[in-house]
């Protein structure tokens, strides 16, 4: 995917007086892609979505639009649409007035107003007659399919999601995940999507953008976040995950507290080396340590004690406190539970190509 | 929760007295009314409606209605005006008087009227303007477009800020965005705001007082004829007010439930 992309933002600097809630952010939106913003609560998603419908402005830069800039341009003037996380479905309407708002201030008749407004509801999965149905007597799911039907009504050339999903409960969330997935792939739009679920976004998206401060910190697929991450905090924010400080060896190799390195010369090739006194970070995901026989032998090993034991439904998480005090967590399937009790004495190991070293300035 | 039998005999009590305590004098106003001795005292020995002939037909009267009614309906299509977009200022936008103009704009709701009334009149006469039932819709403005204000902002303070925003996402200008979605949101709170002037205004007698100059409106009447020479057209005329208003608040309650089935109509044509 070479294309042009859809959405340009140079340098994006959003300040509220003194606070700086955007510090100079630069993205690239592809063309039809479902791009998902991930961060924590707090860390700018809200403003920055904001300045890309246009209910705000940037302090600095840029923000263009297939060729032309559009950071200076109304939100009533964008060909962009947002979903909001209360949705923002007007209480006095009916479902049907509801969808047909962006049409009607369009100035279409009401004979296809009306038209466009059932294929809409049939699109969503909604029964026809829910047109006449009051906001109020919907459920929690069939609101969140009004908003969407309502937003595509507007046709927009982008469209985004603020949280959309964040009131409702886990099973429902699941459902609309996978539909609204099912969406993108229908209706062949560019969506934004933003959300505090690392699940959600790992889910739905092409590639996901991670959030800290305001700043982007990371831009990548689902995969590529997951096993490669470029700091600690994205490491963390992307679930269960065991790091160790590293150093670099004189000898090329690495040094680590609580960490036995059995590998050596063959680091370099798969860029896993730091320079002689370098500092790193070596990670690898739970579901990557094996629990071995005392005797078995790996390129990563760590010696410790198991200390408690979760049910995960599908699998089953260890926490082991290594030799230093430091804790590690394993996970296995269920059907590869470890048959030991709790206060065994473990040996852990893990492989060169299950590890993943981060190196932070 | 069950209601216990002495929790309901209270509550029954309550209402009770409650209600009398309300209605009989206005009741008593009624007996008067029709009454054809000079003087109410029970029982009524002949009933008459002589008066409210009377009071028809009275030239005075209903230049007395014309005044009070032209002042309370402009107060309230002003007060109102006023209100709505007080009310914005007041509940939906953040700025930086605001704490200080919500603290301004309800003070004169707590001036004594007979005092409010009384400056404004040296105001009126000190820039040289004769006070007139014209100067009185200022006066009742003063008063009143607090209490309008502060209706429709209890229901602006319940309002969605994301309602608008949305609206205006998906392409409608301010204007539209007023029409299609603020006024509509706000319209229960209006219509409030509006009987509540209109009553407020019909019914004021210490801020008329003051400032109608020659004009006179029904309550001053009322007053003038107590003090001076009462006559059973005083609780007539007094019964005929109160109707008046009863018609009033009929009527928007009317409106109101018309205007739902409309709706119900149109949403399941
Ligand atoms: N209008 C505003 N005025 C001042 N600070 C704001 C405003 N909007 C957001 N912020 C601040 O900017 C930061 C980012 O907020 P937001 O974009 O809402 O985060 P998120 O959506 O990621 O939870 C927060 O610290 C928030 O307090
Ligand atoms: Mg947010």
């Amino acid at each position: 995917m070479a294309a042009e992309p859809v959405l340009r933002l140079k340098n994006i600097v959003k300040k509220f007086g003194a606070f700086v809630a955007l510090h100079g952010i630069n993205l690239d939106i592809r063309d039809g892609e479902f791009l998902t913003i991930v961060g924590p609560s707090g860390s700018g998603k809200t403003t920055l979505i904001r300045l890309l419908v246009g209910m705000d402005s940037p302090s600095e830069g840029e923000i263009w639009l297939n060729n032309s800039r559009i950071d200076k341009v109304p939100a009533n003037k964008r060909p962009t649409c947002m979903v909001f996380q209360s949705l923002a479905l007007f209480p006095h309407r009916t479902v049907g007035q509801n969808i047909e708002f962006p049409l009607k201030i369009r100035g279409v008749g009401a004979a296809e107003r009306t038209a466009r407004a059932r294929e809409l509801l049939e699109l969503l999965r909604l029964p026809p007659h829910y047109q006449e149905k009051r906001i109020t007597e919907c459920s929690g799911g069939e609101k969140q399919r009004v908003a969407l039907a309502r937003a595509l009504a507007f046709d927009p050339e982008i469209l985004f999601f603020d949280e959309p999903l964040s009131a409702l409960d886990y099973r429902l969330r699941k459902t609309l995940e996978k539909e609204l997935k099912d969406l993108h792939a229908r209706t062949g739009k560019t969506f934004v999507y933003i959300t505090h679920s690392l699940e959600e976004a790992m889910v739905m998206s092409d590639r996901i953008a991670i959030m800290r401060e305001g700043k982007l910190e990371q831009l990548a697929d689902a995969d590529g976040i997951y096993t490669r991450p470029v700091s600690r905090f994205v490491a963390e924010f992307m679930g269960e995950v065991n790091l160790f400080d590293v150093e670099g060896t004189a000898q090329g190799g690495l040094h680590g507290r609580g960490v036995e390195v059995h590998v050596n010369g063959q680091m370099e090739d798969i860029g896993i080396s730091l320079g002689q006194g370098e500092r790193g970070t070596l990670m690898v995901r739970p579901e990557f340590v094996r629990i071995l026989e005392s005797s078995g032998t790996s390129d990563f090993i760590v010696r410790g004690i198991l200390r408690a034991e979760y049910a995960l439904g599908s699998r089953i998480q260890y926490e082991v406190e290594a030799a230093d005090g430091s804790r590690l967590s394993v996970e296995k399937l269920r059907e590869d539970r470890y048959q030991g009790a709790i206060g065994d004495e473990l040996v852990l190991g893990w492989d060169l190509d299950s590890t993943h070293l981060i190196r932070e300035d | 929760m069950e209601t216990g039998r002495t929790t309901r005999i209270v509550l029954y009590a309550y209402g009770v007295l409650a209600i009398c305590f309300l209605y009989l004098p206005l009741v008593s106003v009624g007996f008067a009314s029709v009454s054809q001795a000079r003087y109410l005292s029970f029982p009524i020995r002949r009933y008459t409606i002589e008066w409210y002939g009377e009071a028809l037909d009275s030239h005075t009267v209903s230049s007395l209605l014309t005044t009070s009614f032209t002042i309370a309906v402009i107060v309230t299509v002003i007060s109102l005006v006023v209100g709505f977009f007080g009310a914005l200022a007041f509940a939906r936008y953040q700025w930086r008087y605001r704490n200080l103009f919500q603290k301004f704009i309800l003070l004169p709701i707590f001036f004594p009227q007979a005092v409010l009334g009384l400056a404004l009149l040296i105001w009126f006469n000190s820039v040289g303007i004769i006070p007139s039932w014209k100067t009185a819709i200022v006066a009742h403005l003063v008063w009143i477009s607090p209490i309008t204000t502060l209706i429709i902002a209890i229901r602006a303070y319940a309002f969605d800020a994301s309602l608008e925003e949305a609206a205006r996402d998906m392409g409608a200008s301010t204007w539209t965005v007023l029409k299609e979605v603020t006024f509509p949101l706000l319209l229960p709170g209006v219509v409030a705001a509006g009987l509540f002037a209109f009553l407020l205004s019909w019914g004021n007698f210490p801020l008329s007082l003051f400032t109608t100059g020659v004009d006179s409106t029904l309550p001053e009447w009322l007053y003038a004829k107590m003090v001076s020479g009462y006559s059973p057209l005083v609780p007539t005329l007094g019964m005929l007010s109160v109707l008046a208003s009863l018609a009033i608040l009929f009527a928007a309650f009317l409106v109101l439930i018309l205007a739902k089935s409309f709706k119900q109509a149109r949403g399941t044509e």
